[in-house]
């Protein structure tokens, strides 16, 4: 299972974080999210070590997604040295998602 | 969980039908999406004297002879619309309203949709302009949303997000009474683009300017980026190899839809390309 951060530990978990960190923007009431989420959980698997996954729920946490300016869900943002590096909105493929991740690892 | 097919077919015009009865010669199991008058196009086209083996037809009478030929090896088209495909890995996802489909294989027959994106459209997807209020609504709690609708249905997502958005502005693309909540106000007017910094901030029509930060673009069809999001387009056109192959795998497109000419028999051809296609890619996966 992939960690759920909040607006608390963002800075933390995902800004200060020495790795690449994928972060996971959904909500429950999102159908895509739903399809995205086990397409994560298995990148999150084979990138086991390489790069970090964590969710952080839109509606739980409106400091985050608005400081980042997500406006679409799903959102997934790839993070290196605090700063975003890549930005995925919509469903992508597993492909496309790992392509754009291992960009950075 | 549901049932996986070998094949899905979405489309039910000249490729989508050809794709469908080449799958059933290789014995695949099959499913195609489509409806029953098989393509507007199709009952449309008043002479036809380019397609092979039928000189001087009128569309009602091909498509009559595409009926047959169907009923005839026993295909059934499933008179549903697909609004979303997802390439999950090793299987694609198929969502068709509250319900879902799975296969192997894809292929993409849906024609061409020809009304353009308003400028800014595209630029601004997924930063303020998006294609499903329902989904991306709850985003814009107590902001100003704009929804440009091409359909009746527009009109209950315009509702729907009426009750979180702070104000919502409609635009009809079509004449008609509309069913909307009193706090929407409608603007008869037509859109001539989308503009903002990174986000989106205005829309410009053609006698006025309306503030907002979000606008909703809703049509019939969706275009084949939206259709399977990561597919990979050209030109307006699904970008395939000779193979009929896209930049998804297990994922082929035919027809309209991969380019131009657009016409019957290149149509047809395409999808039978396309479906010996996936025929071998499933044979390969096992
Ligand atoms: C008036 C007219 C005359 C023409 N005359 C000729 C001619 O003489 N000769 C010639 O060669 N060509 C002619 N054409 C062109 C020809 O109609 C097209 O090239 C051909 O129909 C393309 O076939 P297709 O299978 O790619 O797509 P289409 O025929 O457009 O079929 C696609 C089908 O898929 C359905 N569909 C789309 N999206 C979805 C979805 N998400 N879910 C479910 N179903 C979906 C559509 O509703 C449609 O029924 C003519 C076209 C017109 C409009």
């Amino acid at each position: 299972m992939i960690k759920e951060i909040n607006d608390k530990d963002f800075k933390q978990e995902v800004v200060n974080s020495e790795s690449t960190t994928v972060v996971d923007f959904w909500a429950s009431w999102c159908g895509p999210c739903k399809m995205l989420s086990p397409v994560i959980d298995e990148l999150a698997q084979e990138l086991n070590g390489e790069a970090k996954f964590v969710k952080v729920n839109v509606d739980e946490n409106p400091v985050a997604s608005s400081e980042y300016r997500v406006a679409s869900i799903p959102t997934v943002m790839v993070f290196k040295g605090g700063k975003v590096v890549e930005t995925l909105v919509g469903f992508r493929p597993k492909q496309a998602i790992k392509t754009a991740i291992e960009r950075h690892i | 969980m549901s049932k996986r097919y070998d094949i899905a077919i979405i489309g039910s015009g000249p490729a989508g039908l050809s794709a469908a009865i080449n799958a059933k010669i290789r014995n695949k199991d099959a499913i195609i999406f489509g409806n029953k008058e098989l393509s507007y196009k199709l009952s449309k086209a008043p002479k036809i004297n380019n397609y092979l083996g039928f000189f001087d037809i009128t569309g009602s009478q091909l498509k009559k002879a595409f009926k047959n030929h169907i009923e005839a090896m026993d295909i059934n088209i499933t008179e549903e619309k697909v609004n979303a495909v997802y390439a999950m890995g090793d299987y694609f996802a198929i969502m068709v309203n509250e319900k879902s489909y799975e296969s192997k294989a894809i292929v993409i027959a849906t024609g061409m949709e020809h009304s353009k994106p308003i400028r800014g459209e595209e630029e601004f997807l997924g930063r303020g302009v998006g294609y499903c209020a329902t989904c991306d609504a709850p985003l814009y709690k107590g902001k100003v949303v704009t929804v440009i609708g091409y359909n009746k249905e527009a009109e209950e997502d315009a509702n729907f997000v009426s009750e979180l958005a702070s104000k919502v502005y409609y635009i009809p693309m079509y004449r008609d009474k509309y069913g909307l909540n009193k706090s929407i106000e409608v603007v008869e007017d037509k859109p001539m683009e989308i503009l903002g910094e990174n986000l989106v901030n205005k829309l410009v029509l053609k006698n006025k300017e309306i503030n907002t930060d979000g606008v909703f673009v809703l049509k019939d069809s969706v275009s084949p980026e939206q259709l399977v999001p990561g597919l990979e387009m050209e030109e307006g056109h699904i970008k395939v190899d000779k193979n009929m192959k896209t930049s998804i795998e297990g994922c082929f497109a035919a027809g309209d839809c991969t380019g131009k000419p657009y016409q019957y028999i290149k149509s047809a051809g395409e999808g039978q390309v396309a479906a010996l296609n996936a025929v071998s890619y499933l044979n390969s996966k096992k």
